[in-house]
């Protein structure tokens, strides 16, 4: 027979397994296509949404949740086929085995099996790659319908050529190594009626404990005796419950970590007392987190902008105000300053780190022991102690530091040594805290201050409010809540992470489908051993706990190092400073429980189907 | 006149009428079973002998209710067979029918020991018990040595000995046995025949499909089976 015609004809024989296997291949290369372009079209969005208004702390957050999704995509779906080959050529060893005793060479019988890997990886990732696009195209217009604005963008060839390049290479590599590990089979043995690929057939069993339940006995007895296909099939859904996870955990923890982020650099229950002209100024800079306005330039310096210190204290002394932080705030030029530092090869040298660049910022004075905001801060936050210190926003740090805590910053010809970077929305993170003192003296040689950020009790907010209107009265100033803007923040944050969320919904989809073509193979395998059980008097129910005992010890152990390894990839790189309440782990223990009961839950389906088979006819099967 | 009556008041352990079986492949329907009869009484032990695909295994599967007539009525014990659901089924198996595969069916992932003592198991007996018969069984069949092996670390002599103590596990007063020496040498064969003997001498009723003379010789009646009609019967 030709080398084509047996592998053809070989395939179309084994209809279930060959459709399963190419049903799996298929939803994985499906996955990744369809992650990759959507993700690609998500982050463009997101830039598009966000370009000039998010800052690049918080960009990077979501960036770096996409890459990481479809990276893990792809190492789940060349798992997942290699295990797929493995399962159907474990079904194979006895044919191969007769293929060898009736005198076809081991090379030929080889390149058979390499012929119908290829067979199979080549449809399955033609189709993937073609289901992948065309789910991309109906997400986008399905998206669009219900009242998202996401761009179409044109077809990126190359993404997709070179994921259907890696999916067949990767299946390859995978799938190559248990068909010369069947080929490798004794052909005695591979024709022994006792011998079963992937069983161990060294050391005498030690007995199970009795104390063991029937179906957990045999259970546990299963896949410690399949030990090769256990590990794998631990492997496979280790890695796919790693990519559930940092969806799932990560999605979660990202969106809830950005706001917290926000809530805490705005801060809630915040009232600030300025000059009309600069409230408005102000609430427009921090707005520019959601949506980009034009500022009018303005004077923050004007004498007639300046809260007489007067009035700062009365204000602080009002019953319900909490906390009282005067500010001095404008806006100005700030140039970065090298820094030296020791270079790292040549430990009796030193190098200049940074450039000379410059740019326009919020510079901040604040008096650190009344700060009532609380940023994430990369290094530290200012301390009663420093006169010529800095904090700086992320963007800033970004966009014009190379090392910035070995920099420093020059405001008005006085260099600020950087001390630390904090998360702040407030024009876009483009800001700069120094000391009030140093930064007054500065300026006009007096301390001085044009607002005033006032931290008030919730529960007399009303009784606050009307106290502060009623002692600024007299003054050309007023009282603005940032609550309102705070919430803004949040909402735009929440309709961001909506786009980005829908990735951990198809990646979960993903894991089922693999998971249930894993237990529809592994099941078909065992279905002979089942046929025994029930002759012997096994009930359907008996199987199917069995089957789901199974499921759920393999479901365990590799959801606790999914978990965890999906736990170690969300904490170390996604968000290595997470904002978690108590609400937050409910919430992702909740989504996981729920994804690792679905996943169990999926295992029945396949029993069901087997326990529905006529008993003599499981067993009349070779 | 003594020994008829002792015949009549054998409980009727197996009734087949026009028992038929058809099995469909694509378009084609092949026929196992033809319009077949039997009676089998208590501690009878029945031999089947006919060629291949003359229907015998299909017949035990009917006997043990491994599959369903496609026409015809089986009654084992008392009970329609084609009128109950598998769970029925299964318990049914499990109080009346042990089984003796002819390719041994042993489950591979479990141990010698496990093996027997599943059914025990299945039928909800007690941990000890269950411990104390499987031992005894496997004592009786030469294999406590074994027990703790694995079907795949057992000769085909060996799995089959452990086939025979599973199928009397739970102590059923019906086994059927196909092909038991098949796949066997000579002097293994010659360990099962010795079994079957005891079996008999216990009392058991026994159907058994084989091809070999010796255990064709320890029946009390001889079937043969040729396309799935019994053809000729000895007494």
């Amino acid at each position: 027979m030709s080398e084509i015609a047996f592998p053809v004809k070989d395939l179309m024989r084994r209809k279930f397994q060959t459709g399963l296997t190419i049903v799996g291949l298929t939803i994985c290369t499906a996955a990744t296509v369809f992650l990759i372009l959507f993700g690609e079209n998500i982050g463009f969005e997101i830039a598009l949404v966000t370009g000039g208004k998010l800052t690049t702390g918080f960009s990077n957050i979501f960036s770096l949740f996409v890459f990481m999704v479809s990276l893990l995509n792809i190492l789940v779906g060349a798992l997942v086929t290699s295990f797929l080959v493995y399962l159907s050529m474990s079904e194979r060893v006895r044919d191969i085995g007769v293929m060898k005793a009736t005198g076809c060479l081991a090379n030929v019988a080889f390149g058979y099996f390499l012929t119908e890997l290829f067979i199979i990886v080549f449809i399955g990732c033609v189709a993937g790659t073609i289901i992948g696009v065309l789910m991309h195209f109906a997400c986008v217009n399905s998206l669009n319908a219900f009242g998202f604005s996401i761009s179409q963008r044109p077809l990126n060839l190359w993404t997709v050529l070179l994921i259907f390049f890696i999916f067949v290479v990767a299946s390859h590599i995978l799938g190559t190594q248990p068909i010369i590990k069947a080929i490798r089979v004794k052909t005695a043995e591979a024709l022994s009626p006792l011998y079963s690929f992937g069983i161990t057939s060294g050391e005498p069993g030690k007995p199970a404990s009795s104390k063991l339940s029937l179906s957990l006995k045999v259970a546990y007895r299963a896949l410690t005796r399949r030990k090769s296909a256990t590990r794998r099939a631990i492997i496979c859904l280790a890695a796919v419950l790693t990519l559930t996870t940092v969806t799932i955990a990560g999605g979660i923890i990202a969106s809830q970590t950005t706001q917290g982020y926000v809530e805490r650099a705005v801060g809630r229950d915040i009232v600030i007392v300025g000059h009309p002209d600069l409230t408005r100024h102000y609430v427009n800079l921090l707005s520019q987190f959601f949506e980009a306005k034009d500022t009018e330039p303005i004077n923050y310096l004007d004498q007639r902008y300046r809260i007489p210190e007067s009035l700062v204290s009365e204000l602080s002394n009002i019953s319900g105000v909490l906390k009282a932080d005067p500010r001095l705030v404008f806006e100005e030029t700030v140039y970065e300053v090298q820094g030296v530092i020791i270079d790292p090869e040549e430990p009796d040298q030193y190098v200049l780190v940074g450039d000379h660049r410059f740019g326009e910022a919020l510079v901040i004075g604040v008096q650190p022991e009344h700060v009532i905001n609380e940023w994430l801060v990369f290094g530290r936050y200012l301390n009663e102690t420093d006169v010529y210190s800095a904090v700086i926003g992320d963007s800033l740090a970004f966009e014009m530091f190379a090392d910035p805590e070995k920099q420093a910053v020059r405001v008005f010809e006085k260099k600020f040594e950087i001390v630390g970077v904090c998360l702040d929305p407030l024009n876009n993170g483009n800001v700069a805290y120094v000391p009030l003192n140093a930064l007054s003296t500065l300026v006009n040689g007096q301390p001085n201050c044009n607002f005033l950020f006032l931290k008030i009790d919730p529960f007399r907010r009303l009784q606050v409010l009307a106290e502060i209107e009623k002692q600024v009265s007299e003054m050309v100033l007023e009282p603005v809540e940032l609550n309102e803007v705070l919430g803004k923040h949040m909402d735009f944050l929440g309709y961001v992470w909506s786009f980005v969320m829908f990735l951990p919904l198809f990646s979960l989809v993903t894991a089922a489908f693999c998971l249930l073509s894993y237990m529809m193979l592994s099941i078909t395998g065992q279905q002979r051993e089942f046929g025994i059980m029930r002759a012997l008097g096994a009930k359907p129910k008996v199987i199917l706990k069995i089957v789901f005992t199974e499921a759920l010890i393999i479901t365990l152990i590799s959801g606790a190092i999914g978990v965890f390894v999906g736990l170690f990839f969300t904490f170390v790189f996604l968000i290595p400073e997470p904002i978690i309440s108590h609400l937050t782990l409910v919430s992702v223990a909740g989504w996981l429980l729920l994804a690792l009961s679905f996943l169990c839950l999926s295992s029945l389906y396949p029993a069901m189907k087997v326990v529905k088979k006529s008993i003599a006819g499981v067993l009349s099967q070779p | 006149m003594r020994a008829i009556q002792m015949r009549k008041i054998k409980e009727r352990v197996v009734f087949a009428s026009s028992l038929c079986k058809e099995y469909q492949i694509g378009d084609l329907i092949i026929p196992a079973l033809r319009d077949l009869n039997l009676e089998v009484v208590e501690s009878e032990f029945v031999s089947i002998y006919g060629p291949s695909g003359a229907g015998k295994t299909t017949l035990l599967n009917l006997i043990g209710g491994l599959d369903q007539p496609t026409s015809g009525e089986i009654v084992v014990f008392g009970h329609d067979l084609s009128t109950y659901d598998e769970d029925f089924l299964a318990t049914f198996r499990s109080a009346y029918v042990g089984f003796v595969f002819q390719s041994y069916n042993l489950v591979s992932t479990l141990t010698a020991l496990e093996n027997v003592a599943f059914p025990m198991e299945l039928a909800g007996w007690s941990e000890d018990r269950v411990k104390i018969r499987s031992e005894k069984l496997l004592r009786l069949l030469g294999l406590f040595h074994r027990a703790n092996h694995f079907p795949g670390q057992l000769s085909g002599g060996e799995q089959q000995r452990v086939a025979f103590a599973r199928a009397l596990a739970n102590d059923p007063p019906l086994i059927l046995i196909d092909e038991p020496t098949g796949n066997l040498d000579m002097e293994t064969g010659l360990e099962i025949v010795s079994i079957l003997e005891k079996l008999k001498a216990k009392g058991k009723t026994i159907i058994v499909a084989t091809h070999d003379e010796r255990i064709i010789g320890l029946g009390n009646r001889t079937l043969y089976l040729r396309d799935g009609r019994i053809v000729a019967a000895d007494e």
